[in-house]
């Protein structure tokens, strides 16, 4: 088994406003051009303070079609509506899994409590494509409490590795998913090793929630930095410098044509054409 | 960035790429901010644009300050005011940009000016013309004679990517309904379409 040796170390890019309820620095694929499918856009929202407000910031009703839209909660609360009638709070190390498929609206909005008590925000919104014989399949929503996600329990109290999809060393994660993917929160103390081993096609980064790590014995990252790896080999050594949460993403690449527009991500330019004319027609449906 | 107007006149006209491009050259660029006014009412420019990207909307605001849209401009629009680029008078509408946006300024007298390398411009702004005015028929005969879903339903027509770059207020002003008659509209198409 080879080493998957790290790519870059990568720099959080200049954030932007997402609605007025989240700043986040998109890595991909605007803000560094990876080729991470399945993951097709990662919006990491570093931590930040919010002021005490009435009225909830958030992003209003928009539509999604041909992918699924993953909310990771580390520190805040949002909560979620959708026009299938799904509803949902995700509080942190809680995990939302929406598969947008043949179309779906939805809105998404700061917890009113937390919205009015204020405080510090901390979130990961992941697109994950489908592949094309799933685009038009029908909406799901998955919602986990942290308490549920199966965890795995790292040696000599080295942590924990809460696994969300895929398969750690015989912990499954419960999200069910439509093509080979690994989603784990690692929450590793001070000293402690790990390791990992994905399919050398599979591509992986790792995002560091909190802390700062050692990949591989040499490469360091620390605090909302992402590891990009390149597909030579299977094999990460993660070591905690310091108590550490960090996001692992690992899937089999979709070979398969892009077409995207806005919040559609279909195969071909005329699927989006047809994507906007259903939406502005009603097909997905109605949400206030 | 001149290449995208010189496409356009060259898909409109029987010229070549470098008449086209020469046709151009003079012209100047703009960007604008999201939110920056391009035109105030009062202002007299002589100018019409061309938008290159981004998204501009034309409008009025009456004596109680509500804004009234009568035109957006997304990318390969041309957007004037008549009242300052072509009869010299104060403008009594306003020009902003709904996202940030890169406009080609086209001046009055760039058609004439151009006329030796490109003959066939004056017939091209003419046809412009009818093509504004049978716009503006169109678009009055909705607001005197249809119903709030036929003038939505010809708005995504014409329009149809703004449904997710322009809030529904705005669009509510455009079809000259109230954002809760468009929301009437867009939950009963709803209501026949989803399943």
């Amino acid at each position: 088994m080879k080493v998957k040796q790290v790519s870059a170390i990568l720099n959080p890019p200049a954030p932007h406003m997402v609605g007025d309820g989240f700043r986040v620095h998109n890595f991909f694929p605007s803000g560094y051009k990876l080729n991470m499918s399945p993951f097709y856009m990662l919006d990491y929202n570093a931590k930040i303070e919010f002021s005490a407000r009435n009225e909830p910031r958030g992003v209003g009703v928009h539509p999604h079609r041909g992918f699924e839209t993953v909310t990771i909660a580390y520190h805040g609360a949002v909560a979620h509506h959708d026009s299938a009638g799904n509803s949902g709070i995700i509080y942190p190390g809680d995990v939302q899994w929406m598969t947008a498929a043949k179309g779906i609206l939805h809105k998404e909005y700061h917890e009113e409590n937390f919205s009015k008590k204020g405080g510090l925000f901390q979130m990961v919104q992941l697109w994950v494509n489908l592949p094309a014989q799933f685009k038009m399949s029908t909406p799901k929503y998955q919602g986990v409490k942290q308490s549920d996600i199966k965890k795995y329990d790292l040696s000599e109290n080295g942590g924990i590795i809460e696994v969300i999809a895929g398969n750690y060393k015989g912990a499954k994660g419960c999200i069910s998913t439509f093509s080979p993917i690994e989603v784990y929160n690692v929450r590793v103390n001070e000293g402690a090793k790990t390791d990992f081993n994905f399919p050398a096609n599979f591509n992986t980064a790792f995002i560091v929630i909190e802390g700062s790590i050692k990949v591989n014995g040499t490469s360091t990252a620390k605090t909302d930095q992402m590891v990009h790896f390149q597909n030579d080999g299977e094999n990460i050594d993660l070591e905690a410098l310091e108590n550490s949460v960090v996001l692992v993403l690992s899937g089999e690449p979709i070979n398969e044509p892009i077409a995207s527009y806005g919040p559609f991500l279909m195969n071909t330019a005329e699927e989006l054409q047809q994507a906007m004319t259903d939406y502005n027609e009603g097909k997905f449906g109605y949400l206030e | 960035m001149l290449d995208k107007f010189a496409t356009y006149l060259k898909n409109r006209l029987a010229i070549t790429e470098e008449q086209a491009v020469e046709a151009v050259s003079c012209l100047k660029i703009k960007t604008i901010k999201k939110g920056q006014i391009l035109l105030n009412a009062g202002d007299l420019k002589s100018e019409a644009y061309f938008v290159n990207s981004g998204l501009l909307r034309y409008f009025s605001i009456d004596e109680k300050g509500k804004e009234h849209i009568i035109q957006f401009a997304p990318e390969d629009w041309m957007l004037s005011d008549r009242d300052t680029s072509v009869f010299n008078e104060p403008s009594a509408f306003y020009i902003d940009a709904i996202e940030d946006t890169e406009v080609v300024i086209v001046k009055k007298d760039f058609f004439p000016a151009i006329k030796n390398i490109v003959p066939e411009i004056l017939e091209l702004n003419i046809l412009m013309l009818h093509n504004s005015i049978r716009f503006m028929q169109k678009r009055i005969n909705m607001l005197l004679s249809a119903s709030a879903e036929e003038r939505y339903l010809n708005f995504i027509k014409l329009y149809p990517n703004l449904t997710l770059r322009v809030p529904q207020w705005m669009i509510a002003s455009y079809l000259g309904v109230t954002p809760e008659s468009l929301s009437r509209v867009r939950k009963d198409l709803a209501n026949k379409h989803f399943r």
